[in-house]
C-alpha cells in the first residue's frame, strides 16, 4: 500500500498495488468466484390499487361532527343495478369495491378511459380532467357525486 | 403563402384557428387559446423516462426459453411497433408544424413527436437485448409483407395531406402547373385530408398499438419478458396521453370551435370516420391472425384479441362521439386495465437494477489494518 502511494506515477495502470503486508491470497476473495446462493426472485408487478374494500373502511376515514349528515348517494346504473357512494375516493373506487367493472387505464384523468354517461344528478371534480369529455360523460376516476346519480357504463 | 420559420405580422392569437392561421412567430405561452396543450405537455414532460433505465437481463433468459411460436409472436409485434414509433416519431411534425398556428399547440407536437423518439430508441435497447444482431430484426421490417402492407395504411393519410400541403406551403392555393402536372390546391381539400389524417392517427394510437400491447401483458402475466413489459407500459402511458391530444385536436375541429370550416369537413368525413375505425379494426384482426398462425400463446388466442379489438374500437370511437361499429361487449382481458395503469410504473432504484446506479456502488468498509503503514 505505501509503495503504490510513495510512487504513485510507477503504476499508472493500476489503482493501487498491493505489496508489504504477506496477505494469504484467499483474503482476497471474489464476490463473482462464490456459488450462487438462489436465483434472484423474478420481477414482481406491484399494484397499488387500494387493497382494504373503499366503501367499507374499517374505521370512518371521515370525522363525525353533531348536525352534520354523512354524504351517501345512491348511484343508479343504467342496467338497473344500484349502488352506493359514500367513502371511496373516487367514484371509480367506489363503483370497483362494489364489483362494477369499468374500464380504465390511467385513473388521473388524463386518458379518458373511464368515461361514463352521467344521465341524472351531479358529479364534482377535485381536480379538471384533462381528458377530452363528451356533453354529459364524465370520468369516475377523478369524480366524486354531488348528489343521487345514474349513469350508463 | 410562403413558409417562413419567423412570422413578422403582428396578429392576435386569440384569433387563430389551430391550423392554417398566421404562422407562428414567438413561442410564447403567456397567452394560451388553447390551455389543454399547455396541460399535454407538462404532463408529458413529467412523464420523461429513458430505456436505459429498465433492466432487461432477465429478458434475454426468459426470450430463449420461449418457443418458436411464441417468439414469431414476440418479435412481429415488436417489429410492428417499431414501424409505428417510426412513423409517428416524424410524421406530426413534418405534417402540422408548417401548417400550426398556434405556439402551445407548436410545442405539444414537437413534445408528442419526441416521445415517440423515446419509444424508438426502447425498441432497439430491447431488440439488442435479445438477440446478437439486431439487424436480422430490423431489416426485416421493410421486407415482410405482412408489415409493409400495414405501413401503407398507416402511413396514407399523412402522405396525401403532406403531398398536398407542401403545394400550398409553395404556392398556395389555386391551380398551378409544376413540371407539367396541373396541380389544384383548395383550402377545403386540404382540411379535409389533414381532418381525416388525424383520424388515422387516432386510429394509430388508440387501436394499432393496443394489439401489442396485449400480446407483451400476456407475456408479463406468465412473469415472462418482465423487463419489456415495463417498457411497454411506459409506452402506453404516453400513448394514452397521445391519444387524448388527437382527441382533443379532432373534436375542437369537430366542433368548428375555432375554425367553422372544419366542423363541416367534420359533418361531411362521418362516414370515413367511421370506414377508417373499421378498416383498422379488419386489419388489426388480420395481424391477430398472422401472429397466431403457428399457435395461440398461454392466455391469449386468435379470437380473445380480436374481440379486444372490438372492445377497444367501440370504446375509441365512442369517445369521438360516434355510435359503436360493432356488438357491445364487455372487456375480454380485463386483466390488461391493471398493466395499463401507470399507477404501477415505477422505475425506482430499489426496485429494479438500474445500471448507473451499480456504476457507483462502492466498497465503503475501511478497516483500520488497511491503514496499518501508512505514515505521514
Amino acid at each position: 500500500m505505501s509503495a503504490a502511494l510513495k510512487n504513485p506515477t510507477e503504476t499508472p495502470d493500476n489503482d493501487f498495488e498491493l505489496t508489504g503486508e504477506d496477505l494469504p491470497i484467499s483474503t482476497f476473495e471474489l464476490e463473482a468466484l462464490q456459488p450462487e446462493a438462489e436465483q434472484p426472485a423474478p420481477l414482481q408487478t406491484e399494484l397499488f390499487l387500494p387493497e382494504s374494500n373503499p366503501e367499507q373502511p374499517e374505521i370512518s376515514p371521515q370525522i363525525e361532527f353533531d348536525g352534520m349528515q354523512k354524504p351517501l348517494f345512491s348511484v343508479l346504473l343504467d342496467d338497473g343495478r344500484e349502488v352506493h357512494f359514500r367513502h371511496a375516493a373516487s367514484l371509480l373506487e367506489s363503483l370497483e369495491a362494489q364489483d362494477v367493472a369499468v374500464h380504465y387505464q390511467c385513473r388521473e384523468g388524463y386518458c379518458g378511459s373511464c368515461r361514463v354517461q352521467l344521465l341524472e344528478g351531479n358529479v364534482h371534480y377535485a381536480e379538471e380532467p384533462m381528458a377530452w369529455l363528451n356533453e354529459g360523460d364524465i370520468l369516475p376516476c377523478c369524480c366524486i357525486p354531488k348528489s343521487d346519480i345514474k349513469i350508463k357504463l | 403563402m410562403a413558409y417562413t420559420t419567423f412570422n413578422r405580422n403582428e396578429f392576435d392569437t386569440f384569433a387563430q384557428p389551430m391550423f392554417f392561421g398566421e404562422q407562428v412567430n414567438v413561442a410564447r405561452y403567456d397567452q394560451q387559446k388553447h390551455k389543454i396543450f399547455e396541460n399535454l405537455i407538462e404532463k408529458q414532460l413529467s412523464f420523461f423516462w429513458r430505456p436505459e433505465e429498465v433492466d432487461l437481463t432477465n429478458d434475454r433468459k426468459d426470450f430463449f426459453d420461449l418457443p418458436e411460436h411464441e417468439k414469431h409472436i414476440f418479435v412481429s409485434n415488436l417489429k410492428y411497433q417499431t414501424l409505428l414509433d417510426s412513423v409517428q416519431g416524424r410524421s406530426p411534425n413534418i405534417a402540422l408544424l408548417p401548417v400550426v398556428s398556434l405556439p402551445e399547440l407548436e410545442t405539444w407536437i414537437e413534445t408528442w413527436s419526441f416521445s415517440e423518439t423515446i419509444h424508438s430508441r426502447s425498441y432497439t435497447h430491447i431488440v439488442r437485448n435479445i438477440v446478437p444482431n439486431p439487424a436480422q430484426i430490423f431489416d426485416d421490417i421493410t421486407r415482410n409483407e405482412h408489415i409493409t402492407r400495414r405501413a401503407i395504411s398507416v402511413t396514407e393519410y399523412y402522405d396525401s395531406f403532406i403531398n398536398l400541403s407542401n403545394y400550398y406551403i409553395q404556392l398556395g392555393e389555386g391551380t398551378h402547373q409544376v413540371n407539367g402536372e396541373t396541380i389544384e390546391v383548395n383550402m377545403h381539400e386540404l382540411k379535409r385530408r389533414m381532418y381525416l389524417m388525424m383520424v388515422s392517427v387516432n386510429v394509430l394510437e388508440a387501436i394499432r398499438f393496443y394489439v401489442s400491447f396485449a400480446c407483451s401483458f400476456a407475456f408479463a402475466e406468465r412473469a415472462k419478458m418482465e423487463g419489456n413489459a415495463k417498457i411497454i407500459k411506459l409506452i402506453a402511458r404516453d400513448e394514452a396521453l397521445h391519444l387524448t391530444g388527437t382527441q382533443h385536436i379532432l373534436q375542437i375541429m369537430a366542433k368548428g370551435k375555432d375554425d367553422p370550416e372544419f366542423a363541416t369537413i367534420a359533418e361531411e368525413c362521418r362516414d370515413d370516420v367511421v370506414r377508417i375505425f373499421s378498416e383498422a379494426a379488419q386489419q388489426e384482426k388480420e395481424w391477430a391472425e398472422y401472429l397466431f398462425k403457428d399457435g395461440s400463446m398461454i392466455g391469449l388466442n386468435k379470437d380473445i384479441l380480436c374481440q379486444y379489438v372490438e372492445y377497444i374500437t367501440n370504446q375509441r370511437i365512442a369517445a369521438l362521439g360516434f355510435d359503436p361499429v360493432f356488438p357491445q361487449r364487455n372487456n375480454p382481458l380485463p386483466w390488461i386495465n391493471a398493466w395499463l395503469n401507470s399507477d404501477n410504473v415505477q422505475v425506482a432504484p430499489q426496485e429494479a437494477e438500474i445500471s448507473s446506479y451499480l456504476v457507483g456502488a462502492i466498497d465503503s468498509e475501511v478497516d483500520t489494518a488497511d491503514l496499518g503503514d501508512f505514515d505521514l
